[in-house]
């Protein structure tokens, strides 16, 4: 009998769940430079949509904890938790915790590596704000 | 789209793909005309309502904007055309709706009218009348 080890199939779709137009876009956008596929929510009520729906393929969410809607991030998560076991789910407070995590779905993801490293997109985050601020 | 990080290979975040701005509050339709677009080549910023839309237009500038007309919040579709026609004349805008006459659409400023219910392909074909079909 083999003992051959059979990895895992790797995440290759997630569902971002992100209030905040600017750090959702960028993080989607960092995801779908490692090979993923990226779904964007900009509440939890959207999230909910895209979970019930039968045609979307996901397997992690990464869900901001201050993200609007009906329920919460945590809440989301929970329903997930019981409901979804399946799913990964990673919460993130702010967009430096975000881009880590992204990072490190980067690494475990289609193309197991990070095409930058994840200082850069929230440098980029934090110029676009400034600028939609001045 | 404004300056992007650079891959350690110095390949540009964005890339040089033309950027689009979709604005749809229904979440499965701007998630497929997004794909869609993103499938043709396009790099995609989507926004839930209008509201996020000036918010992305404060910051980043887009070759085109594609917009839904019915929208919760204070602003809609023929609201944020009325702001981009002011703020950046010649930013090309394609309404999309189910109720307005194209007519009116395109008297208001918009470049291009496409109807609900619609083909995707009918949208990026707008979308290449538009911006050429040159990526």
């Amino acid at each position: 009998m083999t003992t051959d080890h059979i990895p895992e199939p790797s995440p290759s779709s997630i569902l971002i769940v992100d209030g905040d137009i600017i750090s959702r876009h960028v993080i989607a956008d960092y995801l779908r430079h490692c090979a993923y596929a990226v779904v964007e929510a900009a509440n939890t009520d959207e999230a909910f949509v895209a979970l019930r729906e039968p045609t979307l393929t996901i397997d992690v969410i990464l869900c901001d904890v201050s993200a609007l809607g009906s329920r919460n991030g945590f809440e989301l998560a929970s329903w997930v938790r019981s409901n979804r076991p399946e799913l990964e789910v990673r919460l993130a407070a702010g967009a430096e915790v975000a881009a880590q995590t992204a990072a490190e779905l980067c690494e475990s993801g289609p193309h197991l590596a990070r095409p930058y490293e994840p200082e850069a997109v929230v440098d980029y985050i934090k110029r676009l704000r400034a600028s939609r601020l001045s | 789209m404004s300056p992007s990080p650079k891959s350690p290979g110095g390949q540009d975040f964005a890339a040089l793909r033309k950027c689009i701005l979709v604005v749809e509050d229904e979440f499965l339709i701007r998630f497929m005309l997004s794909d869609e677009l993103r499938d043709a080549g396009y790099q995609v910023i989507e926004a839930c309502d209008a509201t996020e839309a000036v918010s992305v237009l404060k910051t980043v500038q887009p070759d085109l904007i594609i917009s839904d007309v019915r929208m919760p919040g204070p602003l809609d579709g023929m609201g944020l055309l009325a702001l981009v026609r002011e703020t950046t004349p010649a930013l090309p805008v394609i309404i999309i709706s189910g109720h307005l006459h194209p007519a009116q659409a395109l008297i208001e400023g918009a470049t291009q009218f496409v109807a609900k219910p619609y083909l995707m392909e009918a949208v990026v074909d707008a979308v290449q009348k538009v911006l050429g079909k040159t990526l």
